[in-house]
Parts: C-alpha cells; sequence; structure tokens
C-alpha cells in the first residue's frame, strides 16, 4: 500500500505520529511519501489537505482508499489499516 | 482602535523608541573597536546588560542577545542538543510549545534524536508523574514553555525543575516569552530561558538566551567573539540598549500594573462568560491571556467581523492549516472548541471601555454570523 504523509516542521501532532508511523512502517507494507506542507506546496496542493495535520491518504494505485487526519494512537492507527481491508 | 492582541506583539513605548534613537545617534563605533569611539559603545552595552541581568536576578555573562525568541530558542536547544549528543539523545516537551520549540525538534529527529512529548493534565499542566517515569539518564534536554502563548497556561516550573534536576546531565530550558515582562519570574529554575522584548513593548528585532555561565552550547552563527562567543555579529548596541529600557519599564510600577491587570481580566470573564462562546483559558492560565470558542462560528470570520469595529484580536493557528488549534485541544479535549478559538490578550494599557466595545462587536457579531448559519 502507498501512503501519502503530509506535515510540517512546526507541527507538534507530525512530530509525535512520525515516531508512531515508524513503527507502523516496520509491521505493514507501506511504501511512505513524505511531503512537507510548507517545502512541498506545489505537491501538497494536489491532495486538498483540511485545517489539521499530519494527513496520511492511503492509496491503491492513485485510487485513495482513505484518510487518517491528526495525532492517532498505534491502536488507532493499526485500526484504520485494517479497516482499509 | 481597540487592540487586543497584545501576546502577538505590543507596541513600543515611546520611552524605548527615544532611547533606541538617542543610542542610534550617540554611539556609533563597534563595541568590538579598540579606539574612543569603540571603547564608549562597548560601556553602553556592559552598562544596559548589568541592568538587564540585575532586574532578572542572573549574571551579565549569562545573556547572549539574539534577534529574538525563535533564535533563542533554537540556539538552546540545538546548541545543547548537538554539544551533548554523546551523553543522550532524548529529548522531552510538551504539545503546548511554540513552532519555534518544534521546528529545531523535528529537526534533530532527522539527526537521530528522540523526542518525547509528557502528558498534560486535565488543566493543560504537565503531568508530573509522567514527567518522572519519562526520564531517565538518556535525556539530555527537556524544554518547557513557562506560558503557552494561546490559551495562557502556566507551568509548575518549580516541580518541573526539581524533577529534572535529579538528573545531571539534562538541562533545562523554558521558553519564557509570555513570562518575561509580563510576570516575575526565577531564572534560578532553569539553565536556559528565551526571551523577547517586543512582547513587553520593546523594539522588534531583539531577544536574549538566558544560559547559565556554566554550560557550555554549540553556537548557531559562527565568527568569533561578539558580546559572547555564542552569537557572533556585531553586537546590536540601539536595541540592546533599548531592551534594557523596556525591560525597566516592563518591571516600573509592577504590581499596580498586575492589579489593572486582574480587574480588567475579571471584567472580561465576566462579560464574555454572558455571551454564547466556550472559554478555554482556566484558573491557571495568566490573567493577560484569555482564550474562548465560538460556537458554530469560524474565528477566522470573526476576526475580520471585529476588525471591520476596527478591534484587533487573533486566532491560533499552531499545528494547523486553518483555524484548528492544537493547544486548545490539548486543554480542553473538545474538537469543535479547538476549530473555532480565539485570543484576547490584554495589558496594562488595556481599559474597561475598551472591552465595553470589543463585548458589544463580539455580541453583535455573533447573533450576525449565526443567523447566517
Amino acid at each position: 500500500m502507498k501512503v501519502i504523509k503530509i506535515t510540517a516542521v512546526w507541527c507538534s501532532a507530525c512530530l509525535i505520529m512520525n515516531k508512531r508511523w515508524k513503527e507502523i512502517e516496520s509491521s505493514y507494507d507501506i511504501e511512505t511519501i513524505s511531503y512537507d506542507l510548507d517545502f512541498d506546496e506545489e505537491d501538497v496542493k494536489q491532495y486538498d489537505v483540511g485545517e489539521k495535520l499530519p494527513v496520511f491518504i492511503f492509496l491503491d494505485g492513485d485510487k485513495e482508499l482513505g484518510r487518517m487526519i491528526g495525532e492517532k494512537s498505534i491502536d488507532q492507527i493499526k485500526e484504520f489499516i485494517e479497516g482499509l481491508n | 482602535m481597540v487592540y487586543l492582541d497584545y501576546s502577538a506583539t505590543t507596541p513600543v513605548d515611546d520611552r524605548v523608541i527615544e532611547s533606541y534613537s538617542a543610542a542610534c545617534k550617540r554611539f556609533i563605533g563597534n563595541p568590538n573597536s579598540l579606539h574612543k569611539l569603540g571603547l564608549e559603545a562597548k560601556e553602553v552595552i556592559d552598562a544596559s546588560t548589568k541592568q538587564i541581568a540585575d532586574i532578572l536576578g542572573v549574571k551579565p555573562s549569562e545573556i547572549i542577545y539574539t534577534s529574538g525568541a525563535s533564535e533563542a530558542n533554537n540556539t538552546a536547544i540545538k546548541g545543547i542538543c548537538l554539544k551533548y549528543q554523546n551523553r543522550g539523545k532524548r529529548i522531552i516537551t510538551t504539545e503546548l510549545e511554540h513552532s519555534s520549540i518544534i521546528a529545531p525538534l523535528n529537526y534533530l529527529v532527522t539527526l537521530g534524536f528522540d523526542v518525547d512529548f509528557v502528558k498534560l493534565d486535565d488543566k493543560g499542566r504537565v503531568d508530573l508523574k509522567n514527567l518522572e517515569e519519562l526520564m531517565d539518564d538518556d535525556v539530555i534536554l527537556v524544554t518547557i514553555a513557562s506560558v503557552n502563548s494561546e490559551v495562557g497556561i502556566k507551568q509548575p516550573l518549580e516541580e518541573i525543575s526539581k524533577i529534572v534536576r535529579k538528573y545531571k546531565k539534562c538541562f533545562f530550558h523554558s521558553d519564557m516569552t509570555q513570562s518575561i515582562g509580563k510576570e516575575k519570574v526565577d531564572l534560578s529554575l532553569v539553565d536556559l530561558a528565551s526571551l523577547s522584548a517586543q512582547k513587553f513593548f520593546g523594539m522588534k528585532g531583539i531577544g536574549a538566551l538566558i544560559k547559565k555561565e556554566n554550560i557550555v552550547i554549540e553556537p548557531l552563527i559562527h565568527g568569533g567573539k561578539s558580546t559572547t562567543i555564542y552569537r557572533s555579529g556585531t553586537p546590536q548596541l540601539p536595541l540592546i540598549v533599548s531592551l534594557a529600557k523596556a525591560i525597566r519599564l516592563a518591571y516600573d510600577d509592577f504590581d499596580d500594573k498586575q492589579n489593572h491587570i486582574k480587574e480588567i481580566h475579571d471584567y472580561l470573564i465576566d462579560k464574555l462568560s454572558k455571551l454564547d462562546v466556550d472559554i478555554n483559558s482556566n484558573e491557571y492560565s495568566i490573567n493577560q491571556i484569555v482564550n474562548f470558542s465560538l460556537r458554530g462560528i469560524k474565528s477566522e470570520t470573526m476576526l475580520h467581523a471585529l476588525e471591520k469595529d476596527d478591534i484587533y484580536i487573533s486566532t491560533q493557528t499552531a499545528c494547523s492549516t486553518g483555524n484548528y488549534s492544537m493547544a486548545v485541544f490539548a486543554v480542553t479535549k473538545d474538537e469543535k472548541r479547538s476549530s473555532t478559538s480565539m485570543r484576547v490578550s490584554i495589558n496594562y494599557l488595556t481599559t474597561k471601555e475598551e472591552i465595553d466595545l470589543f463585548i458589544d462587536s463580539l455580541s453583535k457579531n455573533i447573533k450576525k454570523l449565526g443567523d447566517l448559519r
């Protein structure tokens, strides 16, 4: 599964989630493409990011399977991923 | 005009502008020059530094002038972590920190550092038990703001300091941008503290990092000795003189100012509590900051509606691309309130008449914008 991860350097929830996401990446077959909201403005534009960060967009090819937004616990992330299948 | 955004920045006191202007005209030498003009300039900087140090209860050698609090925070965090990375790689902070704390921490993570966030209690204060659990010999830095800029929550620095002090290899930094000049501070509780003059009627472009004399850090700006080896560049003499003036004025008639602010704060809370809003600040918030949430109206929409009446408050958008506030969520655990929060920040210049004008406009616009829902 491909995941677009959108964060920002000034975002505390993004910093919290970065650590948890590394743990998730080691348990699932995930390819993460990371974008920074400010530095990668052009790339991020196409994803219609809302008001809250971080944003994880789960893709099957080009098809969006779902979005996980904001700070989540490891269990919540797992539950979300398993709910996509 | 009704300005109620003093925590974002303050207007510069005329007396501070005068001291800045006089210093610009009178002291033209580079303080590092050996001739008479240079020595005069150095003497003025030394005298200003001593004044600031005396007011803050630190040594002159413990003051590192910076361009503001963001540089001070970066200097403290990167300076400690890069210098002491062989001792450990862990850093502890909170979700209530300013972006100039979070961004350098994000950078340090890319260098292999590990950041943990201490839990907050239901009032937004550091959970001391959790801090004790998180601490170990691998933690080299704890960085916790004395007062959060959005909700105004004041942290128990004395208790936090006691916990951090048990670990000899760990340093304690506090971003005191919302404290210094607004409340009396005890800098003996921390190893490093950041301040910014523009929060207490000083000039923009000058701040300081207070660093205990015996602590060595890695400088951000290399280039030889200035007023200190930790921040190179020609010393910004007029700004330093203006900082000394601003900090002296901030603590003049301090108790009278505090009493006035308390009276205005209580008046504001009383008026706000009668409107259709939720107040997010609590008993641990400083009197200068009152954060509240609108019900079903976007804060940015309200900000511009108030602006039309020449009233200026702020929406805080830390960790957000729009109106969402992580700090308000951390304190309230309420998603809706976190999306519609606004901050009023007052100071000793604020009057009851200004609060009345603000409340009248807010009340009028709540009705008007609410009807459009």
